[in-house]
């Protein structure tokens, strides 16, 4: 088939209806003493201690920004523990013991309207630095950098596209917590005293977009959340990639290397305006979040909203377990087209984990490249895959830099729409490599 | 304990395969192939037959000699060897794919060729043009065309067209493209469209059948087996040429045409929509950018309206898919090559069409007796 990719199969209506159950009996909660950003820290209690939830219990450093551990449950720390985490790594986790009293730290308080009405852009950084908020659409890249710019800002975008197929974990979030999203919208506007901002949402969800019109209406004698408006986009993959949602919604195209701040533009996920409206009302981390776990290696999908630091194993078992248990199957955190897949499943929901999807293995057969061009007319970037992909068979370096790979974003659509089944994306991500030689 | 192993991004994938890719054109192809053998009878069975067999079994000899076990000192079964060289390695597409070039090649082969020239140009065109160079994916000439070719030239004496006796009555004599070297104005008056389009002329096996041919290229073009933009370009350009050799030819030099039987003329006749559907648009041998794809359209357009015009063959389609073959990997050139459509690339196309227009403007208009071989 000769054909550019614009649509990825979908399987959202299975679970997309249902509401996310809420779980947060988890007895023992795993928290990460480091994280794919962070990789030293610093813990400050001892097993045994007894811990309030939201405490700060230690310090990740990362390469350009440090951040505080937070608790996400109160009860005793038992010790430490091994699991897997996003980045494919056996990573030490705090084992905490819930108590189920959800005694929070002291800091945590609410704010009046009035306080938060005071509040300027620096007092937020310091309060988002403080609640270590970072991107919730699995970027993980902390919020409070992406505030301290000092570009006029006039546009806020918040990306509720969520383009790749299988996860329904912001859909749900969307449906059932427009007041929150909202009130973090506002928070931003007011810190960047910015004129409009535009929930960005797929075109063909129009249950989504009816909701979120008749929320709005009650918005409009809200000098800021009268400027709040849906937009819908094409349902494209990648259309959840910042470049083609700013794209979709201003018509600016941007360049390699730009900020969208330099076109005074800022963009949030959906997730993270939750997160950033807890962390300014209630001076709160991210202890709970929304995920999905579906795929057809579990066999009842389910949304849930869990309390960060819960088991996947004891989700999956509340999912009824595994469908086919006997098949090879492929875990992964994150979509199906750019999630990283696990060589286990003993892994821990992080608050930047936003899906769990199981899928039987399949083997396909690799074919000889006919030189279709599928994943030419595909590239979102507009690179030359199958070039790429020969260069490196053939360690012609000259020609690889020529080729630009670094441009890639790993969207995975070569290697989607190929139809000879070459791991095209694999090859990209080693000219990558090379090409930083 | 369930059973997870690890794999990379993306962990789905499109639903297409090379093999469903080469059975579109395998069906695309069928019709005009059965009704060559309605029409043709046995003849037609025997081009088919030799052709397909050689090619098919060239690949399979091709893939035992690739694949030899290694010499490790022991002495191995016949069975043994015969199992290590196609078990992991001969698959479906190493039968289904001479058996497309196979069929290719039977249908611009003429009915009355010879075993020895089917058995040779399908021979030389899976060798020479296909395997030599690495087996599928890797050939840049299209194999039916250079086996055709090779035939022609090694056995050109027994090519007079063949005789279409399917229909209304006994056509015998040259084909309409022949006929017209003899002088434009005689071969529209001798020719009817309806004719052209049902095939009722003279021609080689399946190039004859343009109503087949187009059910064909639509059904390629709908299930994206081939790509539309070398279709489209490669018909567009050629029209477009032949609007204006049209216009050079009524109003510059006084013939007495009809203009648009003049046009569907020229698309009717030889090789044209059978090799717009399906020998130009093989994947492998065209170039990979979309720009890169319609420049190739245009090139070939271009080579095939300077070949009927000027050349001693009159069937020029082979000729022009050939020369637009050994061009596609400079079009591919990493330096140059992207998918986007720049200005640059335009230029570079509209002066390739213009440079053409204008050659063959001065030659209609200019030449006297023996230059542009139409005019008469």
């Amino acid at each position: 088939m000769i054909a550019k990719t614009r649509k990825i199969k979908d399987t959202k209506g299975l679970i997309r209806e249902l509401p996310s159950l809420r779980y947060t009996d988890a007895k023992y909660l795993y928290i990460g003493v480091t994280n794919a950003r962070c990789d030293k820290s610093e813990i400050y209690i001892n097993p045994g201690d007894h811990v309030k939830c939201c405490q700060i219990v230690g310090k990740r450093f990362g390469k350009f920004f440090e951040q505080p551990i937070h608790t996400s449950c109160s009860g005793t720390f038992i010790g430490y523990e091994e699991h897997y985490h996003r980045s494919g790594k056996l990573v030490k986790y705090m084992k905490i013991e819930n108590d189920f009293k959800d005694e929070y730290a002291e800091y945590v308080k609410e704010r009046t309207p009035e306080e938060i009405a005071k509040l300027t852009k620096d007092d937020m950084v310091e309060i988002l630095k403080n609640c270590a908020l970072v991107g919730l659409g699995g970027s993980s890249f902390p919020t409070y950098i992406k505030f301290q710019t000092n570009e006029k800002i006039d546009t806020v975008l918040i990306n509720g596209i969520e383009c790749e197929p299988y996860i329904t974990a912001d859909h749900r979030l969307m449906m059932e917590f427009p007041k929150r999203i909202v009130t973090g919208i506002k928070y931003v506007m007011q810190a960047f005293n910015a004129k409009k901002a535009y929930i960005v949402i797929k075109r063909k969800y129009s249950d989504l977009a009816e909701m979120w019109n008749e929320y709005l209406r009650r918005e409009e004698n809200d000098p800021l959340g009268k400027n709040i408006e849906i937009f819908r986009t094409p349902d494209f993959y990648p259309q959840g990639w910042e470049v083609e949602m700013i794209h979709a919604v201003t018509g600016i195209r941007l360049k390699p290397g730009e900020l969208p701040t330099k076109y005074g533009i800022i963009n949030f996920n959906v997730s993270t305006m939750v997160g950033l409206y807890k962390a300014i009302r209630y001076n709160m981390p991210v202890i709970k979040r929304d995920i999905t776990i579906t795929g057809d290696g579990i066999k009842y999908p389910t949304n849930f909203r869990v309390t960060c630091g819960t088991s996947v194993r004891e989700l999956i078992d509340k999912c009824g377990g595994y469908s086919h248990p006997e098949l090879e199957k492929v875990f992964i955190l994150g979509g199906p087209m750019m999630g990283a897949s696990l060589p286990s499943d003993d892994t821990i929901i992080t608050k930047t984990v936003t899906s769990v999807i199981v899928l039987k293995k399949t083997n396909y057969k690799e074919e000889q490249c006919v030189r279709c061009g599928s994943c030419v007319l595909s590239c979102p970037q507009g690179l030359l895959p199958v070039d790429i992909m020969n260069a490196v068979k053939s360690v012609d370096k000259e020609k690889i830099k020529a080729l630009n790979p670094l441009k890639c974003i790993e969207c995975g659509l070569c290697t989607y729409s190929c139809t000879s089944k070459l791991k095209v994306t694999d090859y990209v991500r080693r000219a990558k490599l090379l090409a930083k030689l | 304990m369930i059973n997870i192993v690890k794999e990379t991004a993306p962990h789905i994938r499109r639903h297409s395969s090379v093999n469903k890719m080469m059975i579109d054109v395998l069906i695309a192809l069928s019709p005009v192939v059965i009704f060559s053998i309605i029409v043709y009878g046995l003849s037609a069975v025997k081009v088919i037959g030799i052709s397909s067999f050689t090619m098919i079994l060239a690949e399979f000899v091709y893939v035992g000699l690739r694949n030899k076990m290694p010499n490790d000192g022991q002495k191995h079964s016949f069975k043994e060897l015969f199992l290590f060289a196609y078990k992991d390695h001969y698959s479906h597409s190493n039968w289904i794919a001479p058996l497309v070039s196979a069929l290719i090649f039977s249908m611009i082969m003429p009915a009355n060729a010879t075993w020895y020239a089917c058995f040779i140009g399908s021979l030389a065109g899976i060798v020479l043009a296909k395997l030599v160079f690495g087996g599928l994916g890797n050939n840049i000439f299209n194999p039916a065309a250079v086996g055709m070719l090779i035939a022609k030239i090694c056995f050109s004496g027994q090519y007079p067209s063949a005789q279409n006796n399917w229909f209304i009555d006994v056509s015998t004599g040259p084909t309409p493209l022949t006929d017209a070297s003899e002088g434009i104005v005689n071969a529209l008056n001798n020719t009817s469209i309806t004719n052209l389009l049902i095939g009722n002329i003279g021609g080689t096996l399946g190039e004859t059948f343009k109503v087949l041919i187009i059910i064909g290229a639509i059904y390629l073009l709908i299930k994206r087996s081939a790509d539309y933009r070398v279709m489209l370009s490669y018909i567009g350009s050629f029209t477009l040429l032949i609007l204006i050799t049209g216009l050079c030819m009524k109003f510059g030099r006084g013939l007495n045409i009809n203009y648009f039987k003049y046009v569907g003329f020229q698309l009717l006749t030889g090789g044209l929509l059978f090799g717009a559907t399906f020998m130009l648009t093989d994947p492998v041998t065209s170039p990979i950018t979309s720009p890169g794809r319609v420049m190739y359209g245009i090139i070939a357009g271009c080579v095939t309206v300077l070949i009927r015009f000027f050349a001693a063959t009159p069937e020029g389609v082979v000729f022009a898919i050939l020369i637009s073959n050994m061009l596609a990997p400079v079009i591919d050139y990493y330096k140059w090559s992207s998918p986007k459509y720049s200005v640059k690339k335009l230029i570079i196309m509209a002066i390739i069409f213009v440079l053409t227009a204008l050659v063959l403007i001065l030659a209609i208009m200019f030449t006297k007796e023996g230059g542009a071989w139409y005019v008469k």
